[in-house]
C-alpha cells in the first residue's frame, strides 16, 4: 500500500534556488513526458485520442482572470476608503494613501500571481507550477485523480469561465485548483485526464466512448429536481444564513449613523419597548414568529441558490451530479470510492417521508465535510432504491436498541449543564430584575428539567443499531436524523470505549472508523451494554476478516499463506514471561 | 480496569497471542515528563508566593499555593503513570494489531493490518535514554488516524514495523485501501 503523499513538490524561499530547482525538476519531467508521449501521436493518429490531446506546453490561465482578481480585490480597497467616503476631509487622507500603497502593491501582485502560475495536463499528471516569491512545481499523478469538479460562479458565467478543482484519494484537501480557465478549456481538461485514466484501465482498448465530446453528461439520470421540488425542499429547512447577513450588512454602515438613527426616533423605540415591557408573552412569541419566517424564508432561497436545476447521473462506475443556480458546481464520485451511505433527515421532513441522501467519500470537498449530497430531497423509497444503485445494501428489518440506562445518563448530563448555566445566573440576578411570581428569572429555568427528561428519552428511541453480514447500521439523533450504512468491505478500525462513568453502569461505545468521516455526528453506537458491545466488536471483526479471507482465497486459490503458523506474525519471545 | 468478564467475548476470537503489557520502564518516563510539567506550573506559583511574601493583604500565608502545587502535582506524577500502565496493552496477531488502554476513558481497538497505511517508529529524547520507541501506526480512519503504542523495546518496535511491512507487501490484493 503505498503512502499518501504521492505529489512530489520543490519549494525554496530563495527565489534563485527555487529556479534552479523547479528548472531541473521541469527537465526531469521533459523528459519522463517525451517518454510517454513519444508513442503517443501514433495513437492519436489512428483516431483514439484525436480530441483528448494532452496539454504539453505549460499553459496559462485565462487572461480574464486578470479582471476577476482585480474585481475580487475591490472590495478590501472599499473597506480601506470607507472613513474617506463617509467623511472626506483632510483628517482621512492616511485611508487614501493606504489605498494607493494596496493599489501598487496589489495590482502587480495580481499581474505577477498571473504570470507566474502555468499547468500542463501530460497522460501521466498534472503539472501546476505557482508562486512568485516561493516557487512551488507540483505534480498530481492522474491516476491518483478522483475527482475534477467543475465550477462556476455568477461573475465567471457571465465571462464564459470556470474554476477546476483536482481532488485525489490521498490527501483530505483540494489538491489543485486553476482559477479559472474558459468553460471550454475546462471540459477539455476534466475529458483529458477521464480518457488518460480511461486507458490505463482498459489497457488501450476500443476508443474511448466520445459521447461526452460537447462536455455533457452521459448515463442514466437517477436523480433530478424540477424546480417545485427544489422550492419544496428548501420549505422543509431553516437556515440561519439571514443573521449573517443582517450582520455583514451592518459593518459595512457607519456606527454614528445607526446611533443618529436610534436618537431621532428615540420616542418610536420608546413605544415599542413600553409596548413589548406590557405584553412580554406577546412579543416573545412575535419575535419567535419572526425569526422563524425568516429563517423559514433563507432556507428556502438558500436551496434555491444550492440545489437548483439538480441533476445526478449514473454513468458506468461513477456518479456525475451538477446544480446550482448562481454557482453551478459539477462533479464526479467514482462509486468504488464511496464509503458510507447516509440519510438524514429532520423532524419536519420526517413527517412527511422526506429524506436527503449523502455519501461519505474520502477526496474530500471541505465545504461538504467528506459527505457528498447525491439527492437533496426525495421520499424514502426512492432514497432507498437510488441508494442500492450506488451501493447494494440489505436494510434489517428490525434495529437493536442501545441500553435504557443512556437515558438516566443523558438526563443527568443535560441537568448538570442546565445547573451550570443556571446557578451563576441565579447568583448573579441583581434585585429588582424580572422575577415573576417572586422568583429570580432564572429559577423559572428549573421548570425545564421535565423536558430535558423528555429530550432525553427521545434520544433514546432514536438511537438503534444493526450489525449485518453486509455491514453496520447505525440510526440516531432527534433534531438531524441520521442513517448511516457502513459497508463491512469499507470498515477501517474497529473500537469500543467506556469512560469511568459507563464502567459504572456497565455500558460501551462502540464504533467503526472509516476513510472520511465527518469529525462531528460521527456513526457511534453509545451507551450499549458492555458485553453486548463486545460481542458486536467481536462481530464486526469477523465479518471483515471473512470478507478479506475469501477474497484472497478468491484470487489465489488458497487461503492466505500469510496466517500459517511458521509464516505468520510474532513478537518476540523476550522478557515478559 | 474491570473487563473480565468482556475480556473473554474478544479473546474468544482472537485467541492465540499473548497479551503484552508495556515495558515497564515507560512509567518513569511518564513520570519524568509529569514531573517537568509540575515545576513548569509550580516555579511560576512560588515566584507569585514570593513577591507577596511581604506583602500585608496576602490571602493565604506564604507557601500555600507553591506547597498545594508541589504536593498536587508529585501525587500526580507518581500515581498517574502507574495506572495508565496498568491500563494499557497490546497483542500482535496474524491479522490485527489489538491495543487496550485509557485510565479515564477505556479503548479497546481492533487496527486490521491490511488497513494500515504505514508504520513509524519514533522516539524522543527521554525515551532515548532508556532505549524505548513509540510505534505509530497510522491507517485512512478518520477520527483515531493514528493508532500509538509507546514504550516498546526499541529493537522490537522495529521488529514489529517489519513485520508488520512484511504483511503489507505480501498482500495479495492489489485493491486500493480507501
Amino acid at each position: 500500500m503505498p503512502s499518501s503523499a504521492s505529489h512530489s513538490e520543490s519549494e525554496s524561499a530563495e527565489p534563485s534556488q527555487g529556479d534552479a530547482a523547479t528548472a531541473s525538476s521541469q527537465e526531469g519531467e521533459s523528459i519522463a513526458d517525451s517518454e510517454g508521449a513519444g508513442p503517443r501521436p501514433e495513437g492519436a493518429s489512428d483516431g483514439v485520442s484525436a480530441p483528448l490531446g494532452a496539454v504539453r506546453e505549460p499553459q496559462r490561465l485565462h487572461p480574464l482572470t486578470l479582471l476577476l482578481r482585480v474585481g475580487q480585490s475591490l472590495p478590501a480597497l472599499f473597506i480601506i476608503l470607507l472613513p474617506t467616503l463617509q467623511n472626506p476631509s483632510s483628517e482621512n487622507v492616511f485611508s487614501v494613501v493606504f489605498s494607493v500603497l494596496y493599489g501598487v502593491v496589489a495590482l502587480p501582485a495580481i499581474v505577477l500571481q498571473y504570470l507566474r502560475f502555468s499547468y500542463r495536463i501530460t497522460p501521466k499528471q498534472i503539472v501546476i507550477q505557482k508562486g512568485v516569491l516561493k516557487r512551488q512545481n507540483r505534480s498530481i499523478p492522474v491516476e491518483r485523480i478522483q475527482n475534477i469538479q467543475i465550477e462556476e460562479n455568477l461573475v465567471a458565467r457571465l465571462f464564459g469561465l470556470a474554476k477546476v478543482t483536482i481532488e485525489t484519494a490521498g490527501s483530505s484537501a483540494t489538491e489543485g485548483s486553476l482559477e479559472y480557465v474558459s468553460k471550454s478549456d475546462a471540459l477539455d481538461i476534466r475529458r483529458a485526464v477521464r480518457s488518460f485514466q480511461h486507458r490505463d484501465l482498459s489497457d488501450e482498448g476500443e476508443a474511448e466512448e466520445t459521447g461526452e465530446a460537447e462536455g455533457e453528461m452521459t448515463g442514466e439520470t437517477l436523480f433530478a429536481m424540477p424546480l417545485s421540488r427544489v422550492l419544496l425542499s428548501g420549505a422543509f429547512r431553516f437556515s440561519l444564513f439571514y443573521i449573517a447577513l443582517v450582520f455583514s450588512a451592518l459593518q459595512l454602515v457607519d456606527p454614528d449613523l445607526i446611533m443618529r438613527r436610534v436618537l431621532r426616533s428615540q420616542g418610536r423605540i420608546d413605544q415599542i419597548t413600553e409596548a413589548m415591557a406590557a405584553h412580554p408573552a406577546l412579543s416573545i412569541l412575535a419575535s419567535i414568529i419572526v425569526a422563524g419566517v425568516l429563517g423559514w424564508i433563507s432556507g428556502i432561497l438558500v436551496h434555491l441558490a444550492r440545489y437548483y436545476n439538480f441533476q445526478l447521473w449514473l454513468d458506468d462506475d461513477k456518479l456525475r451530479k451538477r446544480h446550482g443556480l448562481f454557482t453551478v458546481t459539477e462533479g464526479t464520485i467514482p462509486l468504488k470510492k464511496v464509503q458510507a451511505l447516509i440519510l438524514r433527515t429532520n423532524p419536519l421532513m420526517r413527517a412527511f417521508g422526506w429524506y436527503e441522501l449523502e455519501v461519505q467519500t474520502v477526496g474530500m470537498n471541505v465545504d461538504e465535510q467528506g459527505h457528498r449530497v447525491v439527492a437533496p430531497f426525495a421520499q424514502y423509497e426512492d432514497i432507498l432504491a437510488m441508494g442500492r444503485r450506488i451501493r447494494s445494501f440489505d436494510l434489517p428489518d428490525t434495529f437493536g436498541s442501545v441500553s435504557p440506562i443512556t437515558i438516566r445518563r443523558r438526563f443527568f448530563r443535560y441537568s448538570l449543564a442546565l445547573s451550570a448555566v443556571l446557578l451563576p445566573s441565579v447568583y448573579f440576578w441583581p434585585t429588582g430584575w424580572w422575577a415573576p411570581a417572586g422568583f429570580a428569572l432564572p429559577w423559572w429555568g428549573v421548570s425545564l428539567v421535565p423536558f430535558l427528561l423528555g429530550w432525553a428519552v427521545l434520544q433514546y428511541r432514536n438511537h438503534d443499531y444493526a450489525v449485518q453480514d453486509d455491514g453496520l447500521y447505525i440510526r440516531r439523533g432527534v433534531l438531524s436524523h441520521y442513517l448511516w450504512i457502513i459497508p463491512t468491505e469499507k470498515h477501517h478500525v474497529f473500537h469500543t470505549s467506556a469512560t469511568i462513568f459507563q464502567r459504572r453502569l456497565n455500558l460501551k461505545t462502540l464504533f467503526v472508523d472509516t476513510a472520511g468521516a465527518a469529525t462531528f455526528a460521527y456513526p457511534e453506537v453509545i451507551d450499549l451494554p458492555a458485553e453486548e458491545a463486545d460481542a458486536q466488536l467481536d462481530q464486526l471483526y469477523r465479518r471483515f476478516q471473512t470478507l478479506y479471507r475469501t477474497r484472497i482465497e478468491a484470487l489465489t486459490g488458497a487461503p492466505d499463506t500469510r496466517l500459517d503458523e511458521d509464516e505468520r506474525l510474532h513478537l518476540p519471545v523476550s522478557d515478559d514471561s | 480496569m474491570e473487563n473480565s468478564s468482556s475480556d473473554a467475548a474478544v479473546s474468544e476470537v482472537l485467541a492465540g497471542d499473548a497479551f503484552h503489557a508495556l515495558d515497564a520502564s515507560i512509567t518513569s518516563i511518564w513520570t519524568i515528563k509529569l514531573l517537568g510539567l509540575t515545576a513548569l506550573l509550580f516555579f511560576p506559583v512560588l515566584f507569585y508566593d514570593l513577591t507577596h511574601l511581604f506583602s500585608h493583604d496576602a490571602w493565604v500565608p506564604f507557601g500555600v499555593l507553591s506547597g498545594t502545587v508541589l504536593a498536587l502535582g508529585l501525587l500526580y506524577s507518581i500515581v498517574w503513570p502507574r495506572l495508565r500502565y496498568r491500563a494499557w496493552g497490546f497483542a500482535l496477531r496474524p491479522e490485527e494489531l489489538y491495543v487496550e488502554h485509557g485510565v479515564i476513558t477505556h479503548v479497546r481497538t481492533v487496527v486490521p493490518l491490511r488497513r494500515i497505511q504505514h508504520v513509524d517508529v519514533s522516539q524522543d529524547l527521554i525515551e532515548r535514554e532508556y532505549a524505548l520507541g513509540r510505534l505509530v501506526v497510522h491507517t485512512a480512519g478518520s477520527r483515531s488516524s493514528d493508532v500509538v503504542v509507546p514504550g516498546l523495546p526499541l529493537a522490537e518496535a522495529e521488529r514489529i514495523r517489519d513485520e508488520v511491512k512484511r504483511f503489507i507487501l505480501e498482500d495479495p490484493l492489489t485493491e486500493d485501501p480507501v
